[in-house]
């Protein structure tokens, strides 16, 4: 079964599922959120993500009624569950959502039916419904076989998905997930991230996703909203975050990134492409993206982006002259620093020939792919 | 802008209700003692016809008894001290053989009380008739070997049985030290009494600073060993002057109820000090992940340090056990008894007094009562401090903690006045005991079960809430199950706690409300030892097959593994 | 023939006039069906508890229906006990039996004893009752003289006077009683009316041991831990050269300081006909025998027609020692209790 999101009319935009308006959270004189504003539409996967202390996963616990917020609205489905002007604060019991935690919180005195049972019997369900919902769940998650066994004796991996299957059987209309692979190893990770992909499209559920990975962000949003500090940094699908960043922070929080500043040089720009002059008089073309152009322009180049080559490449803009500093072999690809001019260009190649350190070489990009940053 | 607030709860109705209920069982005697304390008017006159200061200049007249009293304290601190650190050490860092049971015997000295060791030891070190000395002179030795009636005598006693409560903490201390800081030391070169010296006693001395503290201030609160054993003397510390001018003719209450507070505000400071040393009221010993300490291998040296322990639990547990024996079986007990002299009367009088019959009843009603209901309100009272986000937890957590800051035998003066003019008649009833119990062992129970509590991860409850469970499913559904051993274990430690009780029992006890360890004191004052011998020993064995059923019928509730 | 009750400054109730009964064998002017209804009987008591839990085993022998229950504490704690309670207006106690004269007419001058006038009376002198009859009566005297561990003390070390207890080879090895006691203080003001003030000043000087018991103090002197006792109570003496124990009693000259052991009704009782039927009882040749035979009591008796001690001894072949101005004495207890506790450091 494949259930797909629904699409609204196109008449209206969406409503938001969740709406987080001017959120702000602190503990104990330390301002852990501080004004932070999003939507989740119905159906879609929106992720926090932000290194450690950010503020993401306070947010997310704000959501779910877990911690209290000290300024700002939250709305789920049109209702408030959450507004300091009017001293409204639902508690997380009655707020109808579900949580998948960092730790499984697998309760380990119940079995695996008992734990994923758990929602239902809150609300009341019959026995045989139980029984059907909490095996259908358990076959999602490909744990039926340990409906009985005592939950304290699972692995890692088994414990999550148990949690997984608990928090969906009881169709909420909002999954929140607080890092929950982060505990598991990479290749765990990596299989993971896919299966709780499909299972979110399948059951076509909302679900706000916190996590510090990248790839994991990539992987299985549909929107990503990169935070630090207890602010929002940028919003945006994944491929808009990735490829035009609109500051530094989110530029090399994103994959690894090079920037280049330099005076615009209004003299050689073109009709799709700006240009500017660096400290040490290259010129590097690059595109606005509708960001606003000033005097001083930094760009953001990503490292896979840079073309290496010991010919010279048949491009007329971006090529100049580099030499090695350094290869770096990392299996899947090859990290090389190359000294050009008064600053290093770190290039990300699929796997070569080591090239010797003080080798000329030349280094070129394309306009496209040098992206200009927001102010 | 106003602060959001969610719609008063079951949650919050019954944290506050508890809270108010903590609040008077503390409060309300203490009043009454500072009220005591500051009368200066006629004594008979309720209520006081004056208040000042003169009842504290009274207890400047007897620097000696302060003097006394430091020095039991700090002797026995030092010895308690060494005591748990020697076995601490040995099973934790060696490998012993037998650690784990060693480690369970530990509780035993504890569960025995301190009276009985008393009443053993003066049975084995009475400068006269004590029996180590009757021995030491049938060997050729003049005068007495030991005098157990001396200053050192009585902290010798207080140590033997406070030592195992010093092994817990410095044990667990040990426990949570990461192995890593010695391996490192070592792998650099350092030998083993090097890195002992330099690393590992650095990083111990913390906990074990705030043991010593602790058990200071227990020291200095002590009553039994110090009233069976100085009083023959005249050698008194505060608590058993404290008891003395209330027993005695005329009664200086005014004075005793000064020295009460004297004493609680030292007891205070030191409790105030133990909380900042051991990180800001956490009353969890091992926090988060325990890390396996290293143990070492001592070679042949194990079986030494198996007679250390053995030789430890033997003198704080089998000799006051069968020097007791020995005594009662005798008409006059002597080390070296002729035929004639052996005899089972003391059995045959001891089961027909009100102290075996009547006591032994009430008592472990008593405890029942004790263990039941205060697992139940100091369990609330620790989720309430530790778990819930109710304003006043903090308030809360320092009126639970009052209670260990007065020593019994001061907070059953003001829980006397307290509650003799309450309308309710329970006074000289068991329900006053009952009141008396819970309200002192309120520290004790609350710490024990907020230990177990605080390992539990927060997540458990928290995913229950995003399950939709209300406050009261969650709390029968998941809380109470995970805490289910940690509050077996409360009970029982409430259960033996109430029938080793001493200092409070003893001023509160009525006609119709007698209870076994006063009884023992009692009957030490009043008849012959080897009569009291017999009586503690019925009274041993009893509570010791009541609390071995308990341990059975409870080992099904199990332990689960917590995550 | 009845009698008549005579008024006490706080009467509360007066029995109704009628003709006394008889019970087992002797006559009592309480109810004792009523008694029996009752069916309890508290006692306070200055006793050691086996001495305490023996009299109320006497009673319960002959009236089992009446369940018993004591509290037993020294004299002088027993007394404040027992005023404390009732300042806050607990009135749980049906008799007391304190050994001490002094806080007895105190007790009588508040309206603690209910006023009962037993048929037993005439058994007694004037003396040996309240004044007015009605209050208390004594139920046995406690007689003290030295007594000292026989292998501790050769005979010619012994010692015979009252003055021999200050020589210091006791010193440190010497018994007493507490401060609380009743007989301590009969003692103190009796040789000191013999001896004047000096004589304690001196004593104080020997380091005595003192305890709430008579039976701790033969116990310690059974086992050699003091060597003489200067406080040795002849019951305890009778009960533990019974067990075998190598003391010896001496009774010097001068006299044996003795105290009465006082029992009476309390007015306020919760039950009150038990009560009566108690006194009665206790005043009885029956009851008095009980107190002299029970070997945790062996007091002596007052009775006119009571019988010698079991060692044969007539108490009034004693020469005891009474304060001679029970007014006097009265007023000398804050003075003996100062004195006494700061002896004792206290």
């Amino acid at each position: 079964m494949h259930a797909s999101p629904e699409v609204p009319a196109l008449s209206s935009p969406p409503t938001p599922h969740i709406e987080v308006d001017r959120l702000e959270l602190s503990y104990g004189g330390v301002a852990a959120v501080r004004g932070v504003s999003f939507n989740v539409l119905p159906g879609e996967q929106l992720t926090l993500l932000g290194p450690s202390g950010c503020g993401k996963t306070t947010t997310l616990r704000a959501i779910a009624g877990l911690e209290q917020p000290t300024a700002g609205e939250i709305r789920i489905d049109g209702n408030t569950v959450y507004s300091a002007e009017r001293g409204i604060n639902v508690r997380a019991e009655k707020r109808g959502l579900s949580m998948v935690f960092q730790s499984y919180a697998i309760w380990p005195h119940m079995t695996v039916f008992e734990n994923v049972a758990y929602g239902l019997r809150v609300r009341r369900t019959g026995a045989a419904e139980i029984a059907d919902k909490v095996h259908t769940a358990l076959d999602m998650v490909q744990m039926r076989s340990f409906a009985s066994r005592r939950a304290a004796q699972l692995s890692g991996g088994q414990q999550q998905r148990v949690a997984l299957a608990r928090a969906f059987v009881f169709s909420p209309s909002v999954l929140l997930f607080d890092e929950p692979l982060s505990n598991l190893d990479a290749k765990l990770r990596a299989d993971m991230r896919i299966e709780l992909r499909e299972l979110q499209h399948r059951l076509g559920i909302t679900s706000v996703y916190v996590t510090h990975d990248l790839e994991e962000a990539l992987a299985m949003s549909d929107r990503i909203v990169v935070m630090r500090d207890g602010l929002i940094e940028q919003t945006g699908t994944p491929d808009e975050i990735y490829r035009l960043p609109n500051s530094a922070f989110v530029a090399d929080f994103v994959g690894s990134a090079n920037l280049i500043q330099g005076r615009h040089r209004p003299d050689l720009d073109t009709g799709a492409s700006i240009a500017l002059e660096t400290v040490d008089g290259r010129i590097v073309h690059g595109m606005a993206y509708g960001r606003p152009v000033g005097a001083e322009l930094v760009v953001s180049v990503r490292t896979v982006h840079l073309r290496i080559s010991t010919e010279p490449p048949a491009a007329a803009q971006n090529v100049w002259h580099g030499s090695i500093r350094q290869t770096v072999f990392q299996g899947d690809f090859t990290q090389v620093h190359v000294a050009w001019g008064a600053q290093n260009l770190v290039v990300r190649c699929a796997a070569m020939e080591p090239l010797a350190p003080g080798r000329d070489v030349y280094i070129s990009v394309e306009p496209r792919h040098v992206v200009l940053l927001g102010g | 802008m106003r602060s959001a607030t969610s719609p008063i709860s079951a949650q919050q109705i019954a944290g506050y209700g508890v809270a108010a209920v903590a609040a008077i069982l503390v409060l309300y005697p203490v009043f009454f003692l500072f009220q005591a304390a500051l009368d200066v008017g006629d004594p008979q006159a309720r209520p006081p016809t004056a208040y000042g200061f003169d009842n504290f200049n009274g207890i400047l007249q007897y620097p000696r008894i302060l003097l006394n009293t430091l020095t039991v304290s700090v002797a026995a601190t030092v010895m308690a001290l060494a005591f748990g650190f020697v076995m601490a050490w040995i099973l934790t860092r060696t490998n012993v053989p037998g650690r784990h049971l060693f480690e369970q015997l530990m509780a035993v000295p504890y569960y025995l009380t301190p009276l009985l060791g008393a009443l053993a030891w003066s049975l084995l070190g009475a400068p006269e008739s004590g029996f180590i000395n009757q021995v030491w002179r049938a060997l050729g030795g003049s005068g007495h070997l030991i005098d157990i009636n001396t200053a050192y005598g009585i902290a010798w006693v207080m140590a033997l049985f406070e030592g195992s409560v010093a092994f817990v903490m410095i044990a667990a201390v040990m426990k949570s030290m990461d192995p890593a800081l010695e391996e490192a030391s070592q792998v650099i070169g350092a030998g083993r009494l090097r890195t002992m010296l330099r690393i590992t006693l650095p990083l111990v001395v913390p906990g074990v600073l705030g043991a010593a503290i602790f058990v200071f201030a227990e020291m200095l609160g002590s009553f039994a060993a110090a009233l069976v054993l100085g009083l023959p003397s005249r050698y008194y510390v505060i608590t058993t002057a404290i008891y003395q001018l209330v027993q005695q003719y005329p009664p200086k209450i005014q004075v005793a109820a000064a020295m009460g507070v004297s004493l609680f505000a030292v007891m205070f400071f030191m409790l105030f000090l133990y909380r900042r040393i051991v990180m800001a009221g956490s009353y969890v010993t091992i926090t988060g992940k325990a890390f396996r300490p290293r143990v070492t291998d001592v070679g042949p040296l194990r079986y030494v340090l198996l007679g250390v322990c053995l030789l430890y639990l033997l003198t704080a547990v089998g000799l006051p056990l069968a020097t007791l024996l020995y005594a009662s079986l005798q008409k006059i007990a002597v080390a070296f008894p002729t035929a004639g002299n052996w005899t089972l009367d003391n059995f045959r009088v001891a089961m027909t007094m009100n102290a075996v019959r009547s006591a032994l009843t009430n008592s472990l009603l008593l405890g029942f009562g004790t263990a039941t209901i205060g697992v139940v309100l100091m369990g609330l009272l620790a989720w309430l401090i530790y778990r819930s986000r109710l304003p006043a937890s903090g308030l809360i957590e320092y009126v639970v903690m009052f209670p260990q800051a007065v020593p019994r035998l001061v907070f059953a003066f003001g829980l006397m006045w307290a509650w003799v003019v309450f309308p309710i008649p329970i006074y000289g009833t068991l329900w006053l005991l009952l009141i008396a119990y819970i309200t002192v062992f309120l520290p004790l129970g609350v710490r024990t079960i907020a230990g177990v509590m605080l390992q539990i991860d927060k997540s458990l409850e928290e995913c229950a809430q995003m399950c939709g469970a209300p406050w009261a499913f969650r709390v029968r559904t998941v809380t109470i199950p995970l805490l289910a051993p940690g509050l077996v274990a409360a009970w029982l430690l409430l259960f033996i706690a109430s029938i080793r009780e001493l200092g409070a029992s003893i001023l509160l006890m009525g006609p119709h409300s007698k209870v076994i360890t006063p009884s023992i004191v009692e009957s030490w004052f009043g008849t012959s030892s080897e009569l009291t011998a017999a009586l503690a020993l019925i009274q041993t064995l009893v509570v010791a097959l009541a609390m071995i059923v308990l341990v059975a019928v409870t080992r099904r509730v199990g332990a689960h593994p917590v995550d | 023939m009845p009698l008549l009750g005579i008024a006490a400054p706080a009467v509360l109730a007066q029995a109704p006039l009628k003709s006394p009964t008889t019970v087992h064998d002797f006559t009592t002017n309480a109810d004792v069906a009523k008694a029996e209804q009752e069916g309890q009987l508290v006692f306070y008591c200055h006793e050691n508890e086996p001495g305490t839990a023996g009299i109320m085993e006497g009673f319960r022998k002959d009236f089992p229906k009446i369940n018993t229950s004591y509290v037993r504490a020294q004299t002088g704690a027993l007394y404040t006990k027992i005023l404390s309670e009732r300042s806050a207006g607990r009135f749980d106690v049906d008799v007391i039996q304190l050994s001490d004269l002094a806080p007895a007419v105190d007790f009588q001058k508040k309206g603690g004893y209910e006023h009962y006038v037993s048929p037993e009376t005439p058994a007694y002198k004037p003396d040996h009752l309240s004044s007015p009859a009605g209050s208390f009566f004594w139920t046995g005297v406690d007689p003290a003289g030295i007594a000292y561990n026989t292998t501790k003390v050769s005979p010619a070390d012994a010692p015979k006077t009252w003055q021999d207890i200050l020589n210091p080879r006791w010193k440190g090895a010497i018994s007493c009683k507490i401060s609380a006691s009743g007989l301590q203080f009969v003692q103190w003001y009796t040789l000191r009316q013999l001896y004047g003030a000096g004589f304690w000043k001196e004593f104080a000087k020997q380091n005595p041991h003192a305890f709430d018991s008579r039976v701790q103090l033969f116990d310690r002197l059974a086992k050699g831990d003091d060597m003489i006792t200067a406080i040795g109570e002849y019951p305890a003496y009778i009960l533990f050269k019974d067990k075998g124990a190598k003391v010896e009693f001496v009774a010097p000259a001068d006299g044996l300081p003795a105290t009465p052991l006082i029992v009476g009704a309390v007015s306020k009782a919760p039950h009150p006909e038990a009560a009566k039927l108690f006194v009665d009882w206790a005043m009885s040749k029956r009851g008095q025998a009980w107190y002299q035979t029970n070997p945790n009591l062996y007091y002596g008796s007052v009775r006119t027609d009571a019988p010698p001690m079991p060692t044969g001894v007539r108490l009034g072949e004693l020469k005891l020692l009474y304060p001679a101005d029970w007014d006097d004495y009265a007023a000398n207890r804050d003075v003996f209790a100062k004195e006494w506790n700061g002896m004792l450091g206290l």
